[in-house]
This record gives structure tokens, C-alpha cells and sequence, in this order.
């Protein structure tokens, strides 16, 4: 640029427009006339000289020496400032540091040293000691004390004006001096208020900069210039007047939605026949309805209401399934039940069962769980991640009615029932069997017959007096009637125990599983909502009903009981929860009420729970529980009477029915088998402990043991009755001997389920010298369980290999990654040591800080030495100009005394 | 008066006992009724009277008596003996029991009698001890009349434990029937006051020697058990500061003051039951808190040695309890005991891991095998024992051992043979194929130098692999897994029993539904049919070994 700083100032002045030609006298007087006109020219004046006072300075920005740091590409337009790379604007924060001082310290000064004075109360105004925080809470909870009646005062669609703070009904907003308000605080104070008016314009001046300043970057974006500063009225009135824009929209919208209904509603008469083509098309009289619209509104508007909820009705077109052929039908049978079996085999094994996606994301959450169910163990943050996942996190236990064969069960419970009840043989299924070893054959035979009952039973289900028929019909054609049994054909559902037994006091126990067929029959889930709830119930009090009626166990209610059972089973299948939970709820009394005591009523929910559930699992909610109670009868129990054994013996059985398939070890069974032989061995001779094997031994009540021979006329031995559980009865020979008998069957199939286990030998062989120890004579089964024992441990001996449990891979050497920074800045500090990492980010700000408080400190000080020096230098002043007008004064004195004494001189010469 | 205040006692019977414990002016005021009112104001006026002058000194013979009545009428006794004792508390606060050496002679009179009149007193508090109604009160007033005695019947400045009065006070304790009292006294007294327990002490080592008291059995075991509640030993000579009486300060070192006095009084006294003999339960009982709450007692443990090794010697659950107090004397005194792995080993038999010292047992195991320096062979056979008896032991009893086993194995790396044997050579393994392996550990060697164990594998934890309790089923197979971590922290495996174990499983709500068996099984109880058995079907175990009787 040519030129020197003169020139170009006076150029740029040219520029804008500031200094010009001179203008004519109507020019001027045009422009005084236009009074807007002439403000806003002023606005534009001021702003364009401080546009060149800005660019003719060059203090007033600090800039990089060497340009912008960073060079940088983005899609923003780039502002010159930020072109030159602007750090910082040294003047301005100089004058506002200045003003702050000026605000503050100078104030204190002044007041130093001096007693008395006002005191300015009104909240926040001039009391620096209240942060700007703190007056702005303050402002803002008085504000809404004010306002917080109206609940839509910032609502810019409400055409109301704004209720915002007044004075006296005048809003204190004005055109452009947007914090009046912070006038208000104290009406009444008007004196004070004007002390503190300079320190508030400065506010407002200072409030209103930094207003501009923050739409200044939006002016500079939108046209590169800068353009004439907003007022903050004008913004807000902008503000409404886009939104009253948008509302006007959506208005328009809506209209355009309306007309267009209004069309479709014109053409519906049309359009109906190609709706509904499946209907006759509308009849004629419709025509004239339509025509007539006006007069049989209401008859037309119903008419559409039931064709619109008929069309929401419809069904959508599906394509029909295909019939299946037999075979296929027997195929995906079997592939069902091969499926299920795979699952049962996983969870013995603790694995999970995953063929839902939706359940693996339960699977984690029940990982979470398991850790915390892992408690049992304790060790939770160490052991807890070891047994809750290799433990516990298999437990998806898909539902009957996700498996999709509910109805089929059902149906197939009903048919056994009726098979059962009637003595009719039904030629049926193998379903029922337990071991599963010729499984696939069974179901094959077994689904043959599913489908021809299977309508049946839905026919069944359809309305409640045809259920009641469909089920009934075969009962009724018994030779014992259902009537002349004394069971009614319908009951209310009981939802507890106590109602359940008032209901069934009437009823024959035999005639249980009727009554419950009947009532599931009549409270199918599908002919109410609320059945569901209601046969949850009703399953919960059948389980305990079972419990109770095993405590008063003869011996002709097996099948009743059985019936009872299965029927039990098949609800589990629709209300898994609620069975399991009365389960759990008696087997939890039994542990916390009678856990060496179980009852005959325990024992049969035991043998329930059992079948109901699979004992195989690794885990399972209640068959672990039922295990417990059985394996701490069988470990902490000492046998007191024979029916303690007895007891005992059941419990033992039913141990191994548990882990029939599982083959599950368990402890307690040879412990208690062992000692039960030692109890009732003949011979006196001690088994002490630690001759035999590491099992405890107890010693028997008196007159447990066996005679060393059979009488003559002894009885043969028995199997074990319930009835021998109970206590009071003596000690028969005929009790022993059964026992004794029982125990040897148990021994045996307690070997050959354990056959596999790796220590069989040491497990068993404790049996061995007991037998021996007993006369061949009181049983031949002695002679049998010595060879099988024998044989099998011979077996195991072969078959026993050195242990190799630890052909793991080698663990590798853990390996640390190295840690890349995707963004790296040389300038932050990467600490991998958080706390370090923390204490230097901290030291950093202190420092900072400190630095700054310096700074702040010695700028505070000069600006005090430079008040002192100016409020020095006015006195000094001051003085020097009194000092010289009195010296002035006394010089004029002085010249005026010289004048005359000259002139009085000169007189008195010229007088002499 | 006596028959007029029977009526009402025995009417309110059944508030007595909570009357007794409550406090005893309000139970005067209660008793209600004009003679309670009567025998109030009968004794507020004979307790003034003694206090004005000293001709009424009689009234104290007369209150005497009515203190006397306990049998008859509780109310009067306990009312009178509360007159006496502050009648008793005035005096000898004023000083009248003083004898003093200028006192006339008639005064020297007085004061004997007043003395004798106290002593009987004393003698007739000691006696309501026997009677279950009256000894708590009486215990009070004896011991608030022990500490105004103590500070003013010598009429010296300095108080002075009246030690014969408190030895007759223990020996009627300990001889009382009531044993709310003696809970009583050790709760408020001895657990409180550290001068009280001194003297308690030495009254109860002075009563086990004096050859004229009656130590039958159950005197043996009130002092037993009064001696096992004397717990929290303090720690030092600071400890002691709070009494019941202030001990002189003037002399430098009172033994109440001094921590191995009170020690030696502790021990004085248990040595001196300890020689009385002690039946099996008390054995049990002091093994079970010996090195908690009796060893410390002890200035010489080494005095227990001898018991403590009769009782390690005796077998059973006496021996389990034995071994902490013989790791006490082992740790604390570096007693040496003989052949003490080969004994450890011996109680490892066929109750151990079903006793209920189970948890205590293996803790101390758990430190007299933590060295690293013993012989692998012997913890060989310590693994190998342990796990034999697992076969056979309940699970909370496995959890608790396998992850010990775990640390042993990674402390001993020998011993980890028991896990991982592969055979060398061909032969080797062609033998082993054709003939299989015998368990070369011998069970019953009592040597754990000589058992063979660590030649053998612990086919008894896989076996416990398949155990029936998931968790225990999990933990047995860290075993075979890779040993990753460290050590487990057996401290967290050892308190379980079934109870906690089935607590854990239904602690747990059901949340999802369980499964439930897909196949409806078609007998349950019942048996198989003909027809059924034709087409494979077959009894479940429970229906063919029992009998459910028939439809």
C-alpha cells in the first residue's frame, strides 16, 4: 500500500463515506428531516471509525509473528482475523482489566480509612464480594417467585406479550437496554440508586459488548462484512417472527391434510367395492343413503365405523400351511425329541443351550447373577467367576410353551388319564418312560396316535359346556359313573390350600385326579384371561395338597396319587414358575423345619418333584434343593428306630433315581448304605471306624441287628412299604430282613450306575468285608452282590489308568500390545498412571493459576501506584495552580504597591 | 404384720420377679395397700430415729430381724435390709463405727456392738443370696456396703479392699443356687471393675484350696463356668484403670495395679481348678476358647503343657480341639513335640471331615502345612488321606478342601505327579494297558513319611467331578484345569454346611422358568403293567425297589 499512515487514513476515512464532498444545504436538511435515518447512520459512522481505529492499530491485536500455527482447511469461511491468526486482543482485555480495577479497587481505596457511609443492600448490585454466580442464582429465584405462576412465559407461539418483569405495569425492558431490570431490585430506593448509575451503565455497556460481540461472528459469517449491529429487540422480534412463520406452516399443512381427507371421504363410495371385494358389494340401498348423505348421517357414520373395524380386523393373507404326510410328521417328531435330548445332555454337562439369540443376551445379564449367586462359595470375587460361569451360566431353561408343544401334552396327560382312570388300554405311547434308551422308538409308535385325539380335545376347549361334554363323555362312559362317584362336574378354582381343601373334603381321594381333570378342563387358559392366574394357583395348592395327602399315605391312593402327579407335570409345562415355586416352598419347610425328620408327605413330593423336573441338569432350581434335603438326611441323620432307616432307604433310592441318568456321585448313599449294612449285620463284632473304609460309623439303636440265623417260620423279606417310615412300629425280623434286602438291591444298582467312576474301588471295596462278615444264610442276594461287587471291582481295577489331567496347550507369555494414539499431540501428556497423570494436570492448573494471580497482583498494584500518582499529581496540580495564582496575586499586589509608590515618587519630584 | 402383708405379695407373685429386677423404691410404692404404707413409714421412723440420736440404736436390732424374715415376706426383708444399708452408710460415713483409740469407754462400746451388729448385717445379705427372689437386690446392697466399708471403716483416708468381706461374698456366689446372680455380678462387676476381677480371682483360687469347702461337682462347674466367662485379658498395665475401689495411691506398685499380678491370680485360679480334674464337656469347653481366652491369662503357659498334651494324646474331637492350644504353646513358647506330623496324620481318620470342628481343624491344618520346606512326600500323603476321606464326606467339607489342595500342589510342585502321570517308557504302557494301575497308597500306613502316596493319582477328585452339588461339582474340577491363579484364599471355602449350602440355592429367586421334564412319565408310584413291560417299558428304581401299594 502507497502512502504514508496520513494518506491512508484519509483514504479509508473516503471510504466509508465519513468525509466526503461537502454537502448542499438541502442535502442537510433532508437528512436532519429523516430522523431514522439519520440514527442509523450514526450507528453506521461510529462503527465504521471503529473499524478503522481497529485497522490503523496495530496494538490491537496480538498476532502470530509467523501466521496461524496450524494451517488449517475447512468449509467455513474464514474471517480475516482468524486469518492472521489473532490470539488475543491485548487492548481490549487491557481495558477491561482496567475497568475492573476501576470498578473494585479504586472504590476500596477511596473508602480507605473512612468511617460511616450508606451501605447498598440491594442484592448483588455493587457487592463484589458476591460472585456473579450468586447474583444470578439470587436474580433467578426472585424471578421465578415472580413468574412462576405462569407457566408458559417463555412460550414464543403465545401471542400475549411476554410477561416479563415490569414497573409498575411499564415493562422495564426498553428498546436497547436489555438489563434495566437489574434496576429493580430496590423500588423505593431511588436515592441510592442513582449513586450506583455510573458503575450500571458501565455494566450495561460491558453487558451489551459482549452481546454484540457474539452476534458480530454471525453477521461476519452471513455476509463477510460487517453489517449494522443488532438490537436485541430486533433479534427477539426476529425470533417470534420465524416462529410465527413455522406455525403459520403447519397450519397450512394441516389444512392441505384436511382437503385431502375431505377428497378421500368424496371417493370412498368408489373406492369401498375395491376394499371389501371379498364382501358383496355395497347393496343398492346404500346409494340412496349416500345420496341423501345429509339426512341418515348417523346410520352412515355407524356403517363405516364397523366396515373401518372390520377392515382392521382382517386378516392379512397368509399362505396356507401345507398338510403334512405322516412321515414327516414323525420325523420332525422325533427330530423334536432328539433336540430335547440334546438339551438335556448340555445341561447336564453345565453347558448353556443356545438356539435363541434373545436368550444369550439374558445369558450375560445371567451371568451377572450367577456371580452373585456363586455366594455360596463366598469367594466370590475369586471363585465366583469360575463357578458362576462354568457352574451356573447354562441355565436357559426354554419354556413348554416355547417349545411349542403345550396343547400336545395337555392333551396327551388327558389321554393317559382317561386311559388310567378307565382301565380302558389305550393302545398308547411310550412317552411315559423315563429311562431313555429306546426313546426314538417310543415317540414313533406314540405320535401315530396324537392326532386323531388331538381335535378332540380342541373341540373340547372351544366353549365351556363343550369342553365340558368333550371331556366328560369318556369318563362318563366308565363303569363307574362320574355322578355316582359324588364329583360334581364343576368347582370353583381353588387358589390356595384351605380352599382346596374345602373343596376336595368331599371328594374321594381316588377321585382327585377327575376333580382336577374337571377343573383344569373348566378353567382353561383359553376361555379366560384370568385362568392363567387362577390354574397357576391351583397348581402351587396341588402341590402342597400332594404333600398332604402323602402325610396321611394308604396304601390304595398310589394311583390317585400318581394321577395327581402327572397332572402336576403337565401344569408345570404351561405354569413352570408357580410349580416350581411350591416345590420350593416345601422343600424349604422341610429343610428349615424338619430337616432330619422328612414325613411320608415329604418323601412323595420328593419322588414328584423328580419325575416333574430334570434330575440331570448340573443345575437345576428345584431338583438342587430337593437334593440337598435329601443328601443332608442321608449324611447328618443317626438313625434312631427302623423306620429311621427305612427312611433313610427311600431317600437312598430316590438319590439314585436322581442321578439315574447323570450318574452323579453321591457320598451320602454309600454312607449311609454301608452303614445300614453295619447296623444290621448279625455279627456284634465292632466295625470300628477306620478298619473298614473312611465312612463314619454310628452305632445302631439296640435290636437292630439281624439273628445270626433264620428262625424257621421267618417270613420272607418284603419290599419296604411307607408304612414302615412311620414311627411306633417294633422291631420286626420281617422289617430287618427287608431292609436288610432292600439295602443289598440298592448296593447293587448303586454299583453298577457308579461303574465308571474313577475310583470305584475305593468307593465299593469298604462293602466287601462287611458282607463277608454276614451268614449267606439270611439272604442269597448276599452271594449275588459279593460276585457282582467282585466282578465289577476286578473291572475297575483294569480299567484304572494313571490320572493325565493336565495335557493343557502351554499358556503363552502374556503379551502387551503396544498403545497407539490414533490422534497424537505432542502437547498432552498420555500417562497411562491416572493418579499421575491427575496430580500433573493439577500441578499444571495451579501453576497456571498462580502465574495468573502474580499477574492480576502486580497489574493491581500499578493501577494503584497510577491512582496515586494521578490523584498526586491533581493535588499537585491543584497546588501549583493555587500557588501561582497567589503568587500571582501578590506580585499583581506587589506591582500595583511598585506603580504607585513610582507614581508617588514621581509626583513628589515633580512637586519639588 | 407379717400375715397382714401376705395376702398382697402373694396376689402380685407374678409381677415380683420383674419388680426385683426394676428398681426398689418403686416396688415399695407399688406393694400398695395400707401396710405397705405401714411398714414404710414404721421403717422411715425407726431410720430417723437411729440417725437422730444414739439412744435409738436399738431400732437397728430391730431391723435386724425384719431382715431376717426373708422367707416369709420378701417385701419387708428387702425393704429392711435397704433401711440398714443406708442406716449403715450414714453411721460409718459419720464415722460412729471407727473405733477409736481416745474414745471413752462407753463409746468403745458402741462401737463394738455397732460392729457386731454390722458384721451381722453382712451376714444376714450373704444369706439372701441363697434365696432366688432376694439375691439381686442383695447382691447390690452387698456390694454398695463393700465399697462404703472400704473407704470408711478403717477411718484412714485411703480405702481399703475389704478383702474378707469380699471372699465371703465369692464364696456365696459361687455357692448360691440362683444363677441369674452369678450372671449378674459378672456382667456388672467383674466385666467392669479390673480390682473386682483381681480379688474375684484370688477368692476363687482361696476357695479351691481351702480343704474345708464342699467342691462337689456342681460347685466345679459354677466355678468353671464363672471363670470361663472372665474373658477380654487386658493388654497391659494401662488397660487397668477402671475400679470399683480406688486403690491407694500412695503406694507406688498395688498389685491391683499390675498386670502380671492379675495374671498370676488368673492363672492361680485356672491351675487350681485344672487340678480338681475336669470332666469330658469342660475339657472340650476349655480347649475350644484355650488359646483365646485362657492361655493369655497365663504368666507360665508352659504350665498347660502337660494337659494340653494328655488331651492331644486322648483321640477324637479332644484332640482337634487340643491342637490349637498345642500350635500356641508351639508358636508361643516353641514348645517341641515329638513327632508332630506323624500325630497330625493320625487325625486325619473317618469322623474328622464330618466332626464340627471340621473348619477349625483344617485352619490350623492349613498353617502347620504352609510351610514350603516339608517334604513332598508327606504332603503327598496328607493330599492323598484327605482325599480319600473325601469320598465319603459331605460337601461342605470338599469345598473346603479341594482349593487347599490346589495351594498345595502349587506350593509343592512334586506332588503335582498325583495329577499328571504319563507313562515313560513303552513297556510301561503296555503293562498299564493290559493290566490297569492298582492304587499304591497305603490308607492305613500311620506314617505319612511311608504311605506311598505321592506314587499314587487322585482318582477320588475326579470322582468328586461328578459330584451331585453343581458347586462342588465345579470346584472339584479346578483340579484339572490349568493353574492359572495363584492361590485360592481357603479362609472363603471353609464355613459351609448344608444348611448354607440349600440357604444359597434358595436365596435366589426364580427369576426364569425352571425346566421342566418334556416326557410325562406314565408310572410314577405304581407299578408297570404286563402289557406295559411288553412294549419296553420298565419300573423306575424307586417304583421297583419299593412298595406303594396298589390301586
Amino acid at each position: 500500500m502507497a502512502g504514508s499512515q496520513l494518506k491512508r487514513l484519509k483514504a479509508s476515512l473516503k471510504d466509508q463515506g465519513i468525509i466526503g464532498p461537502q454537502k448542499s444545504k438541502k442535502q442537510k436538511r433532508q437528512n436532519a428531516q429523516d430522523a431514522k435515518a439519520s440514527n442509523e447512520k450514526r450507528i453506521q459512522r461510529h462503527e465504521a471509525l471503529a473499524s478503522i481505529r481497529e485497522q490503523f492499530n496495530p496494538f490491537q491485536f496480538k498476532t502470530n509473528a509467523r501466521g496461524p500455527k496450524f494451517e488449517v482447511t475447512t468449509n467455513k469461511p474464514v474471517s480475516s482475523r482468524e486469518a492472521m491468526g489473532i490470539s488475543g486482543r491485548p487492548g481490549l482485555t487491557k481495558a477491561k482489566g482496567e475497568e475492573r480495577r476501576r470498578e473494585t479497587i479504586l472504590v476500596e481505596m477511596q473508602r480507605r480509612n473512612k468511617v460511616g457511609g450508606l451501605i447498598d443492600r440491594r442484592f448483588g448490585e455493587d457487592d463484589p464480594n458476591m460472585s456473579l454466580e450468586d447474583k444470578m442464582i439470587e436474580r433467578y429465584t426472585r424471578e421465578q417467585q415472580r413468574s412462576h405462576k405462569k407457566h408458559s412465559a417463555f412460550d414464543l407461539e403465545d401471542d400475549e406479550e411476554m410477561g416479563g418483569l415490569t414497573h409498575m405495569g411499564k415493562p422495564l425492558f426498553d428498546n436497547d437496554d436489555a438489563p434495566k431490570y437489574l434496576k429493580d431490585d430496590f423500588e423505593e430506593d431511588v436515592g441510592s440508586g442513582d449513586e450506583s448509575e455510573g458503575s450500571q451503565t458501565d455494566r450495561r455497556a460491558l453487558k451489551r459488548q459482549r452481546l454484540e460481540g457474539a452476534l458480530e461472528a454471525v453477521g461476519e459469517q452471513e455476509e463477510g462484512q460487517p453489517e449494522r449491529k443488532k438490537t436485541k429487540k430486533e433479534i427477539y422480534e426476529e425470533i417470534i417472527a420465524k416462529s410465527k412463520l413455522h406455525k403459520e406452516l403447519r397450519q397450512e399443512a394441516k389444512e392441505e391434510d384436511n382437503e385431502l381427507r375431505a377428497e378421500i371421504d368424496e371417493a370412498m363410495r368408489d373406492l369401498r367395492p375395491l376394499l371389501f371385494d371379498r364382501i358383496k358389494p355395497p347393496a343398492k340401498s346404500d346409494k340412496p343413503t349416500l345420496v341423501i348423505a345429509g339426512k341418515d348421517q348417523a346410520t352412515l357414520d355407524r356403517e363405516y365405523d364397523i366396515q373401518v373395524k372390520r377392515m382392521a380386523s382382517d386378516k392379512r393373507a397368509a399362505p396356507t400351511d401345507k398338510m403334512k404326510t405322516e412321515e414327516e410328521k414323525a420325523a420332525e417328531e422325533a427330530n423334536r425329541l432328539k433336540k430335547l435330548e440334546e438339551d438335556r445332555l448340555k445341561r447336564m454337562r453345565g453347558e448353556k443351550v443356545s438356539d435363541d439369540e434373545q436368550e444369550s443376551d439374558d445369558e450375560n445379564k445371567q451371568g451377572g447373577d450367577d456371580d452373585f449367586d456363586a455366594m455360596d462359595v463366598e469367594d466370590a470375587d475369586e471363585f465366583g467367576l469360575g463357578q458362576g460361569i462354568a457352574g451356573k451360566a447354562k441355565k436357559y431353561r426354554p419354556t413348554a410353551t416355547e417349545l411349542g408343544f403345550d396343547d400336545e401334552d395337555d392333551f396327551l396327560i388327558d389321554d393317559d388319564l382317561v386311559a388310567s382312570g378307565s382301565e380302558l388300554e389305550f393302545d398308547s405311547d411310550d412317552e411315559g418312560e423315563e429311562s431313555d434308551e429306546d426313546e426314538e422308538s417310543g415317540s414313533d409308535s406314540g405320535s401315530g396316535e396324537e392326532d386323531s385325539d388331538d381335535d378332540e380335545f380342541t373341540k373340547g376347549l372351544l366353549t365351556e359346556s363343550e369342553a365340558k361334554q368333550g371331556i366328560f363323555r369318556l369318563p362318563t362312559n366308565n363303569t363307574k359313573g362320574s355322578d355316582e362317584n359324588g364329583v360334581p362336574y364343576t368347582f370353583p378354582c381353588p387358589q390356595n390350600h384351605d380352599e382346596l381343601l374345602e373343596i376336595f373334603k368331599s371328594i374321594d381321594v381316588k377321585q382327585l385326579p377327575v376333580a382336577t381333570q374337571r377343573i383344569r378342563a373348566l378353567y382353561h387358559p383359553k376361555l379366560a384371561s384370568d385362568n392363567k392366574e387362577r390354574l397357576g394357583n391351583f397348581a402351587q395348592a396341588l402341590v402342597r395338597h400332594v404333600n398332604y395327602l402323602g402325610n396321611q399315605y394308604q396304601p390304595t391312593w398310589a394311583a390317585a396319587l400318581e394321577g395327581l402327579t402327572r397332572h402336576i407335570h403337565s401344569l408345570a409345562k404351561s405354569f413352570p414358575i408357580e410349580v416350581a415355586k411350591g416345590y420350593r416352598s416345601i422343600i424349604q419347610e422341610m429343610e428349615q423345619s424338619r430337616p432330619l425328620a422328612l414325613t411320608v408327605g415329604d418323601l412323595i413330593t420328593l419322588t414328584g418333584a423328580g419325575t416333574t423336573f430334570p434330575t440331570s441338569d448340573h443345575f437345576h432350581q428345584v431338583v438342587t434343593p430337593a437334593m440337598i434335603v435329601i443328601a443332608r438326611y442321608l449324611g447328618q441323620k443317626i438313625p434312631q428306630s427302623l423306620s429311621d432307616y427305612a427312611t433313610g432307604t427311600f431317600l437312598a433310592i430316590l438319590a439314585l433315581q436322581y442321578q439315574q441318568f447323570s450318574k452323579r456321585y453321591v457320598p451320602e448313599v454309600m454312607n449311609f448304605t454301608l452303614n445300614t449294612l453295619c447296623a444290621l449285620a448279625p455279627s456284634a463284632r465292632a466295625f470300628t471306624p477306620n478298619t473298614i473304609g473312611f465312612f463314619p460309623i454310628h452305632d445302631p439303636p439296640a435290636g437292630t441287628r439281624l439273628p445270626t440265623s433264620l428262625p424257621a417260620d421267618a417270613s420272607a423279606a418284603r419290599k419296604l412299604a411307607f408304612s414302615d417310615c412311620l414311627p411306633s412300629n417294633q422291631p420286626s425280623l420281617e422289617l430287618k430282613l427287608s431292609l436288610f434286602t432292600t439295602t443289598l438291591s440298592l448296593l447293587t444298582s448303586a454299583s453298577t450306575l457308579w461303574s465308571q467312576t474313577s475310583s470305584f474301588t475305593e468307593t465299593f471295596s469298604p462293602a466287601l468285608p462287611i458282607l463277608s462278615s454276614i451268614p449267606k444264610s439270611l439272604s442269597p442276594a448276599i452271594q449275588s452282590l459279593q460276585q457282582h461287587l467282585t466282578r465289577l471291582l476286578q473291572i475297575s481295577r483294569l480299567s484304572r489308568r494313571p490320572l493325565e489331567l493336565h495335557h493343557h496347550r502351554p499358556l503363552a507369555i502374556r503379551t502387551y500390545i503396544p498403545k497407539f494414539e490414533d490422534s497424537f499431540d505432542p502437547n498432552k501428556h498420555y500417562d497411562p498412571d491416572r493418579e499421575r497423570a491427575e496430580l500433573a494436570k493439577l500441578k499444571k492448573e495451579h501453576k497456571r493459576e498462580r502465574k495468573g494471580a502474580l499477574r492480576e497482583l502486580r497489574k493491581d498494584n500499578a493501577f494503584m501506584a497510577r491512582e496515586n500518582l494521578r490523584v498526586k499529581k491533581e493535588k499537585d496540580a491543584a497546588y501549583e495552580k493555587k500557588y501561582k495564582r497567589l503568587v500571582a496575586e501578590i506580585q499583581g499586589t506587589e506591582g500595583q504597591a511598585a506603580n504607585a509608590y513610582e507614581r508617588e515618587k514621581a509626583l513628589r519630584k515633580k512637586k519639588r | 404384720m407379717a400375715a397382714a402383708t401376705k395376702e398382697p405379695s402373694s396376689a402380685s407373685a407374678g409381677k415380683r420377679k420383674r419388680q426385683e429386677n426394676g428398681d426398689k423404691s418403686k416396688k415399695r410404692r407399688k406393694s400398695g395397700g395400707d401396710e405397705g404404707v405401714d411398714l414404710k413409714a414404721q421403717l422411715k421412723q425407726l431410720e430417723a430415729e437411729i440417725l437422730e440420736s444414739r439412744k435409738h440404736y436399738n431400732n437397728i436390732a430391730t431391723l435386724l430381724e425384719l431382715a431376717q424374715k426373708n422367707d416369709e415376706d420378701r417385701p419387708t426383708a428387702i425393704a429392711a435390709s435397704e433401711t440398714l444399708c443406708r442406716v449403715f452408710v450414714r453411721l460409718l460415713a459419720m464415722g460412729c463405727l471407727v473405733e477409736r483409740r481416745e474414745a471413752s469407754e462407753k463409746d468403745a462400746t458402741v462401737t463394738k456392738w455397732l460392729r457386731e451388729r454390722l458384721a451381722d448385717f453382712r451376714e444376714v445379705l450373704l444369706r439372701m443370696f441363697n434365696n432366688e427372689k432376694l439375691a439381686l437386690p442383695a447382691l447390690l446392697l452387698a456390694m454398695s456396703l463393700l465399697k462404703v466399708e472400704a473407704q470408711h471403716l478403717d477411718g484412714r483416708d485411703q480405702a481399703a479392699f475389704p478383702r474378707y468381706f469380699f471372699t465371703q461374698v465369692i464364696y456365696f456366689i459361687i455357692q448360691s443356687p440362683v444363677e441369674q446372680l452369678r450372671e449378674e455380678f459378672t456382667e456388672k462387676f467383674i466385666d467392669e471393675f479390673d480390682d473386682i476381677r483381681f480379688y474375684t480371682f484370688a477368692a476363687i483360687s482361696e476357695f479351691l484350696k481351702d480343704p474345708s469347702a464342699d467342691l462337689d461337682e456342681t460347685v466345679r462347674a459354677i466355678i468353671f463356668n464363672l471363670l470361663l466367662n472372665i474373658d477380654h485379658v487386658p493388654s497391659s498395665n494401662k488397660d487397668l484403670d477402671t475400679f470399683y475401689i480406688e486403690p491407694p495411691t500412695t503406694k507406688k506398685r498395688h498389685p491391683v495395679r499390675s498386670l502380671s499380678q492379675h495374671k498370676s491370680q488368673a492363672q492361680d485360679a485356672w491351675l487350681a481348678l485344672m487340678q480338681l480334674g475336669l470332666s469330658k464337656d469342660q475339657r472340650k469347653k476349655i480347649l475350644s476358647v484355650m488359646s483365646n481366652s485362657i492361655a493369655p491369662w497365663f504368666t507360665n503357659p508352659e504350665l498347660l503343657m502337660d494337659f494340653l498334651t494328655d488331651c492331644y494324646n486322648a483321640g477324637g474331637s479332644i484332640s482337634l480341639l487340643a491342637l490349637s492350644g498345642v500350635f500356641y504353646l508351639i508358636q508361643e513358647r516353641n514348645l517341641d513335640y515329638p513327632e508332630f506330623y506323624t500325630k497330625l496324620y493320625s487325625l486325619l481318620d473317618a469322623d474328622m471331615l464330618h466332626s464340627k470342628h471340621r473348619s477349625r481343624f483344617l485352619r490350623l491344618l492349613d498353617t502347620f502345612l504352609g510351610s514350603s520346606h516339608l517334604p513332598a512326600v508327606m504332603v503327598a500323603s496328607f493330599i492323598k488321606k484327605l482325599a480319600r476321606l473325601a469320598l465319603n464326606a459331605p460337601p461342605s467339607a470338599i469345598v473346603a478342601i479341594v482349593p487347599w489342595f490346589y495351594n498345595l500342589f502349587k506350593k509343592h510342585p512334586l506332588t503335582t505327579f498325583m495329577m499328571h502321570r504319563v507313562p515313560r517308557t513303552e513297556e510301561e504302557k503296555q503293562k498299564i494297558e493290559e493290566g490297569g494301575v492298582e492304587d499304591v497308597f497305603l490308607a492305613w500306613e500311620r506314617d505319612p513319611m511311608e504311605t506311598r502316596a505321592i506314587e499314587s493319582c487322585l482318582w477320588e477328585v475326579v470322582q468328586l467331578q461328578g459330584h451331585w452339588h453343581p458347586n462342588v461339582a465345579t470346584i472339584a474340577k479346578i483340579i484339572s484345569e490349568q493353574f492359572t491363579k495363584q492361590a485360592y484364599n481357603v479362609e472363603d471355602f471353609l464355613d459351609h454346611s448344608y444348611g448354607s449350602l440349600f440357604e444359597a440355592e434358595m436365596g435366589k429367586e426364580i427369576k426364569k422358568p425352571p425346566v421342566v421334564e418334556f416326557m410325562i412319565p406314565k408310572r410314577v408310584f405304581t407299578k408297570v403293567t404286563e402289557e406295559e413291560e411288553k412294549q419296553g417299558l420298565k419300573d423306575s428304581l424307586v417304583a421297583g425297589l419299593w412298595d406303594f401299594g396298589t390301586a
